[in-house]
């Protein structure tokens, strides 16, 4: 069961990966970056079933990043908004000289 | 394995998943498709459309929506110190589920105020910054 | 454990992989969020069936129940309907370049765990009060990253004030 939890968390996190990389909305991009989060917990918690009681409580953790990212980073994503009137992360290119 | 005792929810699930397919799908088979435009309009409670649904929120309701994610994971925090706090507050391991007269102990308090007054900041914080209130 | 636990698991499991598979592949930001969410419940399904039922409760409440609806939230906030955002895949060579990309990575992740696991004594016994099993650890031998977990959401509250906020 732990090898089954493992190679679905395997294909989440390449899902994940490979979100990031082809899309260009921001917030789908963001939205993947939490699909990989979640992938990275579910390999936690199989471990914890090796391992103990600590990997359900980095799970904790992570979810707790995950929340505080997702209302930091949403709150970029808005602000940035108000500025460019677009998330495409190609329109969004300030810092290129 | 205490999994036994989720059967019940798979069944649940999968019986409102079917029901869902049911509903719809047998709707979707019997209806004669006959659209004017009053049934195509959207539904707004009986009165006729003010505007199209798609307007701009105000950011009021992401600012509120942030506060409760950030309040929820206290909670998360919460539950599992409320259920363990009878052996939080007592310095040595409980007999019986109570504690042995004269072992009480402040730990499991002092954690969660420290937690709490932290977050309390933050609270203040918004609330000084106006972010609480609506208009 | 039997066959039905099994049949399960790979039912949950797949089709977690399958709604993730569609979340990617979605145009709307709506629609891929609503298949997140449908991800996401297919992995607290998941959790309970490794004995991980607090954390299967707070996938639910935490991730599908807060975290995705503030994105559906900024969704409807920004209303997404410009051209420009709908047509946000890339082109043909950069969807092949983040295939190479993936199928490297997925390689690479299944031959590191197609190692022998080590045998070790975990530090934490495993959990067997749902609750009480996670609480011990947490209050006790984790009790500092605890209380610094809260200085991390005082910083997200502080942040996502300042930056959302509008001046004045």
């Amino acid at each position: 069961m732990i090898n089954e939890a493992l190679f679905f968390s395997a294909v989440l996190f390449t899902i994940g990966v490979v979100g990031v990389l082809t899309r260009r909305n921001a917030i789908i991009i963001f939205m993947c970056v939490e699909l990989m989060l979640n992938a990275v917990n579910l390999t936690f918690v199989a471990f914890s079933k090796l391992y103990g009681a600590a990997g359900q409580i980095f799970v904790i953790f992570v979810m707790t990043v995950a929340a505080a990212e997702a209302a930091v980073g949403l709150a970029i994503i808005i602000s940035i908004f108000r500025h460019r009137e677009t998330v495409n992360l190609q329109n969004i290119n300030l810092l290129k000289g | 394995m205490e999994i036994r005792a989720y059967l019940p929810l798979l069944l649940l699930m999968g019986f409102v998943i079917m029901n869902a397919v049911m509903m719809l799908g047998l709707s979707h088979l019997t209806m004669r498709s006959r659209p004017t435009a009053v049934k195509q309009s959207a539904y707004e409670s009986g009165i006729p459309p003010l505007g199209d649904a798609r307007e701009r929120f105000s950011v009021k309701f992401y600012l509120v929506a942030m506060l409760f994610i950030i309040f929820d994971i206290e909670t998360v925090f919460m539950i599992p110190w409320a259920s363990h706090y009878r052996q939080l507050s007592c310095a040595v391991p409980l007999s019986n589920g109570l504690c042995p007269a004269g072992n009480t102990s402040f730990f499991g308090l002092g954690e969660m105020l420290v937690f709490m007054l932290i977050l309390f900041v933050g609270l203040a914080y918004v609330w000084k910054k106006g972010a609480l209130q609506w208009d | 454990m039997g066959y039905f636990y099994q049949i399960n698991f790979y039912i949950f499991g797949l089709l977690a992989i399958a709604s993730a598979l569609a979340f990617v592949t979605r145009k709307s930001p709506v629609a891929a969020a609503l298949w997140l969410v449908n991800t996401m419940f297919c992995l607290s399904a998941l959790y309970i069936m490794m004995d991980a039922q607090f954390i299967g409760a707070i996938q639910v409440l935490v991730y599908a129940g807060a975290i995705m609806v503030v994105f559906l939230f900024v969704v409807m906030l920004l209303n997404l309907g410009h051209p420009s955002d709908i047509a946000d895949m890339r082109g043909t060579w950069g969807k092949l370049i983040a295939a190479g990309i993936g199928v490297v990575l997925l390689a690479q992740i299944l031959v590191i765990q197609r190692q022998r696991l080590p045998r070790i004594v975990p530090d934490v016994e495993a959990p067997r009060n749902v609750i009480t099993g996670i609480a011990q650890p947490l209050f006790n031998e984790y009790l500092l990253a605890f209380e610094v977990t809260s200085v991390l959401l005082l910083a997200a509250i502080v942040g996502a004030v300042l930056l959302a906020k509008r001046r004045g």
